[in-house]
């Protein structure tokens, strides 16, 4: 899980509880779902974070969450931005991968060091979740002082976002002295190369311009005109996106963050071809939730003063109504810096959280039903035992495995026709290539325990019921799944007719008809192969393992060996 | 009569006339003396012979003794020391005698406790005086111990040390005294008349055999001794795989808790792995780096047709009237796409919609304990494949109090007990939590579960119209946690120690 890292001292300071240890941060961070994991370089908190209050992923987000929980603040503060100054011109050669921008301009901030990296972390943190690596929505801050708007209009400063064709213009990008083209910024400079599969494909690329020309290469980078640095007090935010809504949701999170920390908030009107928006939008939502399933999700009995003071505590407002049905309802308005709630149920948790979920009492549900296992569960459990009083050792492989183990090394074609032998179904762009396929039968799995284990003693009698499947056109998925009972038995004198023994009294077990017509076999033995017949169908092989296959696993023993569908024992 | 050969040899070397010890008897059978002593009782059971017990006592020195014996007591040496300092005439110093002395550490406190008690001289605020009359060469100790120095558990009679002294020495553990039972044996007049008939020495048998015992010869017969302490040669029976003994565990106990068990494909479309799961199609975790997608085959055939597009507006929508789907992208085919499944929540989605038996009426509870495919490091603690337990609960009105219930009692069947809940996100459950228990060994706080309320985005496309709480947790971690052990990759897969396996304690 992501994590952030948080400077107690900073936390202390913006919730105003100095008083506090290390230790009961610690622990009230635990209740909001912030988890412990040891501390940086520098002593501040790493915080591992679930991803849905991105809200929080800012020390200035976990003070305004602690405060609510600590009862210091209630209900919703929404700031009041100034009326817009400037204004973003979306050009009509934005590249229709990338089509919206949303900004704000942030004035009077005081960024010391800490702050700064702070908004630093943010972006970062933001853009590895809500902006999905910046595919999603980048977000760009600037030194306001830094840009020129041309004045489009009288008195409005305007700076524009555009699509560029990749050597079209040049900029000097952050982290560099060189002047660079967009496509040279994603051959050369290492942010370049990091976020070059976002916009590589694209006809043009996304720039943004003001009057002395591109200072910006969304998503992938700013130009080092306009960084920012503690000294910076105007700052203009620009985000870039594929939806609007997430990259406004953004914008929200760094303007509560900014704003928290003394900023005045200043709206950017943005001017798309045939529509024009305002932001940020700091507005409210409001959600109806049922005081009837507060209490029956929560299980247990609230009086609505009490939900309506969780609530506030949760940083939410509720006030009390009556729905048509008469039932009594809570009208519950949701702060803009809210990404996270998409239904009433998440208001409820929140209730849940402030009430503190480990102070409800567990109970056991008083719900009747009857348990049990499946046949085939049942099956291989009653298969299992009886090969484990035939003194197998029951054994537990993995279901993937690679195209050389399961084939090349038994002497088998893919799609020959002998067991074991169909089509794999085979995974794409596989992380390890001991792993590329699902295995098409037990066998070599068995062979590669025997291999991994010739220093210990024998003789080694192993089976092992087990997963295999393999490409079937008839079927929905395209694969036939389905258990094997394989086994192997490896000493200095293992014959065919120990393996025989073994499969008889299997048969016999299951009362079913077993015969064993000869049969050819490229991992066994020609003249020591038999298939293996259940009631008249044939659903395995015996045989000795060739010696071919014995050496290509440096085993010096001989191995007799069987595997048929669990499904025949049915 | 008939007697086994070594009954036989203890009656042809007892007399009638005089008491003969068992050493002495297996000296002369050269019978090791526990098996004279066996047959010694056997035969006074017959009464064939009279056995008497006396009880010997001998004394030995101690080390501590033995070293007095060698150099001398510590006593002495201070009363030579406090001579040479001339305390027979006036005290003097204490230190000064004991530093002359030579004695050292612990020898300096027996030296002193003992040398008045002796009447070498007199103690007194840190002065000491000696006797002049006072004789070293007349210290029944010392002379007692130089008696014993040479002779190993000597019998108490045979040393000529008056009791008192031995008493003495014993007390300050120079000398320990060792009882020791001792049996003589006399022929019965039974015996020499028997002896005088011809006793005859029986045989004896290695094993019974089918013979022995149609032909009653069994009666007749001596089964010879076995050493049956020794270790016998190794057996290698089989056993069950040590994480499908935890397995059938959990199934006993789900089974024992109300919950049917589940099965589907392992090879799954992503529609029922994720996006009947409410999880957004560009949500970190589905994209290619996090799972096995596969190569071939690549697509599901056929998808409940309504199903898709409830679940499409959910995603898009979201549910009820005051429902928000997701701002993300919803493409059917990339809902077909086939995968291996990265949880079972998969079987949850098919049975939960109806697919697999049909619609389910609550109250139903449910599990599977199967495996599922995770693209991720291999480590100690991480394989590409684990078996998960997946359990949920579908009925009216489910509280998270039910949920807290539910757990606690499952767990508390594998000894966790205090389990706390952290509150969590995950996309398709709400409320959801982490399940933390308390570790039985270390004592440590461990995540043991994920869990939470099936979200209504989730459950209503797939139209179940009451609560569903579920919970998922990996069966290797409860193998590690119950078990102990450390690397999970020295018994799963191909890796595995056969050695390993076989040493393992079975569990139930």
């Amino acid at each position: 899980m992501p994590t952030v890292d948080i400077d107690p001292d900073e936390l202390r300071d913006l919730t105003g509880h100095e008083e506090k240890g290390d230790e009961e941060l610690k622990e009230d961070l635990f209740g909001l779902g912030l988890e412990f994991e040891g501390r940086t370089e520098e002593g501040a908190f790493e915080l591992e974070f679930a991803p849905d209050r991105l809200d929080r992923l800012s020390v200035e987000g976990v003070a305004r969450s602690m405060r609510y929980q600590y009862g210091d603040a209630r209900g919703i503060h929404v700031p009041s931005p100034n009326s817009a100054d400037w204004t973003i011109e979306v050009d009509e050669s934005v590249p229709d991968e990338r089509p919206y921008v949303t900004g704000a301009v942030i004035r009077d901030v005081d960024l010391d060091e800490e702050a700064l990296e702070s908004l630093i972390q943010l972006q970062e943190k933001l853009h590895a979740t809500m902006g999905r690596k910046r595919a999603k929505g980048a977000i760009g801050i600037h030194d306001l002082t830094m840009l020129k708007g041309s004045p489009a209009t009288e008195g409005n400063p305007t700076i524009k976002y555009v699509g560029v064709e990749p050597d079209e213009d040049q900029f000097v990008p952050l982290d560099s002295d060189a002047e660079m083209t967009p496509a040279e910024v994603l051959e050369h400079h290492q942010t370049g190369q990091t976020y070059a599969d976002l916009v590589s494909e694209y006809e043009r690329y996304p720039a943004i311009y003001d009057d002395i020309g591109l200072f910006s290469f969304p998503p992938v980078i700013n130009g080092r005109r306009t960084e920012v640095s503690t000294d910076s007090r105007d700052l203009f935010v620009e985000m870039t996106g594929t939806d609007q809504w997430t990259i406004d949701k953004m914008l929200n999170i760094v303007c509560y963050a900014l704003a928290a920390r003394g900023a005045t908030l200043e709206e950017v009107t943005v001017e798309y071809p045939d529509h024009e928006i305002v932001r940020p939008d700091l507005s409210t939502k409001t959600k109806t939730v049922a005081h009837d399933r507060i209490e029956t999700i929560l299980g247990i009995g609230f009086d609505p003063d009490e939900v309506i003071d969780l609530a506030e505590r949760s940083g939410l407002e509720a006030e009390k109504e009556e729905n048509e049905d008469g039932e009594l309802v809570y009208e519950v308005t949701i702060p803009p810096y809210r990404v996270d709630v998409l239904h009433p149920l998440d208001i409820i948790d929140d209730l849940g959280r402030a009430y503190g979920f480990n102070d409800l009492e567990p109970r056991y549900p008083d719900v009747g039903t009857v348990g049990g296992r499946h046949e085939r569960s049942r099956l291989e459990r009653a298969v299992r035992e009886s090969l484990v009083g035939l003194g197998f050792e029951d054994l537990l492989n993995f279901h993937m495995i690679s195209e050389a183990e399961n084939y090349d090394r038994l002497d088998i074609e893919p799609g020959a026709d002998v067991y074991g032998a169909g089509e794999s179904a085979t995974i794409k762009g596989p992380y390890s290539e001991d792993f590329t396929m699902l295995r098409t039968w037990v066998m070599p799995s068995l062979l590669m325990v025997l291999e991994r284990n010739t220093h210990r003693a024998y003789p080694q009698d192993l089976a092992e019921i087990g997963f295999a499947a393999e490409v079937d056109e008839d079927e929905n998925t395209g694969v036939t799944e389905g258990r094997r009972v394989g086994a192997v038995l490896a000493s200095h004198d293992a014959g065919y007719e120990d393996a025989k023994a073994r499969l008889q009294a299997l048969a016999r077990n299951f009362d079913v008809d077993l015969e064993t017509p000869p049969t050819d076999h490229p991992t066994f033995i020609s003249g020591r192969t038999a298939a293996v017949v259940i009631d008249g169908e044939e659903v395995g092989v015996i045989g000795e393992v060739h010696p071919k296959v014995l050496v290509e696993h440096d085993l010096e023993v001989p191995v007799s060996a069987f595997e048929f569908d669990l499904e025949a024992l049915r | 009569m008939q007697l086994p050969a070594q009954q036989v040899a203890v009656l042809e070397t007892a007399s009638a006339d005089e008491a003969t010890s068992v050493d002495a008897l297996a000296a002369a059978t050269e019978l090791p003396p526990e098996t004279v002593t066996g047959a010694v009782f056997e035969l006074e059971d017959e009464g064939l012979v009279a056995v008497s017990e006396r009880v010997d006592e001998t004394v030995a020195l101690t080390d501590e003794g033995r070293e007095y014996a060698e150099a001398e007591l510590p006593e002495i040496s201070l009363y030579e020391a406090a001579l040479e300092a001339g305390a027979d005439a006036d005290p003097v110093s204490m230190g000064q005698v004991i530093g002359a002395s030579g004695l050292e550490g612990s020898a300096v406190d027996i030296a002193l406790s003992n040398y008045a008690r002796k009447g070498y001289g007199v103690i007194d605020s840190g002065e000491i005086t000696a006797d002049p009359d006072a004789d070293p060469a007349a210290d029944t100790e010392a002379n007692a111990l130089a008696a014993l120095a040479d002779v190993d558990d000597a019998p108490v009679d045979s040393v000529d040390i008056d009791a008192d002294t031995l008493d003495q020495l014993e007390r300050r553990g120079l000398l320990e005294r060792t009882e020791s039972t001792v049996r003589e044996v006399t022929l019965t007049e039974l015996a020499v008349t028997e002896l005088m008939a011809g006793i005859e020495t029986a045989e004896t048998v290695g094993q019974v055999t089918p013979e022995l015992l149609t032909s009653g010869e069994w009666e007749d017969v001596e089964f010879a001794e076995y050493n049956v302490e020794a270790d016998a040669e190794r057996f290698e029976g089989g056993k069950v795989h040590i994480l499908r003994q935890t397995a059938e565990r959990v199934k006993d106990v789900l089974v024992g808790m109300g919950f049917q068990e589940m099965e589907g494909p392992h090879v799954d479309a992503d529609f029922w792995i994720n996006d009947c799961l409410f999880m957004p199609q560009d949500h970190p975790a589905r994209t290619h780096w996090d799972r096995f997608a596969l190569e071939q085959p690549t697509h599901i055939d056929e998808l409940p047709e309504d199903l898709v597009d409830r679940v499409e507006r959910a995603h898009k929508e979201g549910v009820g009237p005051d429902g928000e789907g997701y701002h993300s992208p919803w493409d059917e085919d990339f809902a077909r796409a086939l995968a291996l499944r990265g949880h079972t929540t998969s079987l949850s989605t098919r049975y939960l919609s109806g697919e697999e038996i049909g619609d389910l009426e609550p109250p139903q509870r449910y599990f599977s304990v199967e495996k599922v495919y995770r693209n991720d490091t291999l480590d100690p603690t991480h394989l590409l494949e684990f078996f998960q337990i997946e359990g949920w609960v579908m009925a009216e009105d489910l509280s998270v109090r039910d949920l807290m219930g539910t757990f606690e009692e499952f767990y508390s069947q594998f000894g966790i007990t205090d389990i706390q809940f952290k509150p969590h996100y995950n996309p398709y459950t709400e409320p959801s939590f982490e399940l933390f228990g308390t570790h039985p060994t270390t004592g440590e706080l461990v995540e043991i579960g994920n869990s939470g309320i099936f979200r209504e985005e989730m459950l209503e496309p797939l139209g179940v119209e009451c609560d569903v709480m579920a919970w998922g947790l990996a069966l290797e971690r409860l193998l590690m946690l119950m078990y102990g052990f450390e690397d999970i990759r020295d018994i799963h897969g191909t890796l595995c120690d056969l050695e390993l396996l076989r040493e393992t304690e079975v569990t139930y």
